[in-house]
């Protein structure tokens, strides 16, 4: 079960926000802080998401990542095998959004992707990979460890 | 991706790493955005007054979820925050909320109001309750005396406030 479920309105401009603190925070910080940032959003922020996964449970961070993507409506599939589960993102909403408007899109704008699917997987028995293909594409794969 | 609906709770982490570094990078962070924000609003605010401040918070007031109300009058513009979702967000949390959250909003607003030739004034009434009022005003005397009544002035770049 999701422990954040926004509905009502949307405002996607934060995503505008989030590409300028990022950009601010790389330019000023380096990436080392940066990440630390997504660290702890991915360790703290999402902590059920954490737990659940720790206790072998992939199934709210698989909801998050549908819930919010439909939401967005961005363009993406979802394949299932017993061991994995592949989101193919075809359109991120939030490169999207910010394309549309003429915005550069940071370099770094992928690690909140990246960096919170590393974090989410420690301590866990998953590893979750995220390939970034460019132009608002990635594929973000959890998979099984097995013993 | 972060959804644009946890954006806030993600700006809480920002805050906290940067206050965790030294209060003067949380400070030169709202700079930041007071920079940016100037660049996108304080031509509007200066041509329209405190009019265009009433039109951008009433879009703000429907887009960002907000429950309060707008007040226009020839002196000032009040926006009457009864729940801030932003705040209310980093409340309803599983993370720590930031000592200074709410200061980000005066980190940004005064500077973009000190280059459209507005004066604003922000009493945040809590630190950990999601309601506040803001105003602004054409004539600093007149800010400073509705500040002078406020429960909790915002001067973010100030002294950092102790923490309660």
């Amino acid at each position: 079960m999701l422990r954040y479920r926004d509905d009502g309105n949307l405002h996607k401009d934060f995503h505008r926000t989030t590409n300028g603190t990022i950009s601010y925070l790389r330019r000023t910080h380096g990436r080392e802080v940066l990440d630390e940032t997504f660290r702890r959003t991915a360790r703290d922020v999402y902590r059920s998401i954490h737990d659940d996964l720790k206790a072998g449970d992939w199934d709210q961070l698989i909801e998050h990542w549908t819930y919010f993507f439909d939401r967005e409506e961005g363009d993406y599939t979802l394949e299932h095998t017993e061991d994995e589960i592949r989101l193919t993102v075809h359109s991120c909403p939030a490169i999207a959004y910010l394309l549309a408007r003429q915005i550069e899109v940071d370099p770094d704008f992928c690690r909140q992707t990246e960096v919170m699917n590393t974090t989410w997987a420690e301590g866990t028995p998953f590893a979750i990979s995220t390939e970034v293909l460019g132009d608002g594409r990635c594929v973000q794969t959890i998979r099984r460890n097995r013993p | 991706m972060i959804p644009s609906d946890h954006f806030v709770r993600y700006y809480n982490e920002v805050f906290k790493t940067l206050a965790a570094m030294g209060h003067e990078h949380m400070e030169a962070y709202w700079r930041e955005l007071g920079r940016l924000q100037a660049q996108e609003l304080a031509e509007a605010f200066r041509a329209g007054g405190i009019q265009a401040t009433y039109d951008y918070w009433q879009k703000i007031l429907e887009e960002e979820n907000c429950l309060g109300e707008l007040t226009l009058t020839e002196d000032y513009f009040e926006f009457k925050m009864n729940r801030c979702p932003s705040l209310g967000k980093v409340l309803d949390n599983d993370a720590a909320p930031c000592h200074q959250y709410c200061d980000h909003c005066m980190g940004w607003i005064e500077p973009t109001m000190d280059a459209a030739g507005l004066h604003v004034a922000h009493d945040i009434h809590s630190r950990t309750e999601p309601h506040c009022v803001l105003r602004v005003y054409a004539d600093e005397a007149k800010m400073r005396d509705w500040e002078a009544t406020a429960l909790l002035p915002c001067r973010p770049y100030d002294d950092p406030p102790a923490k309660a």
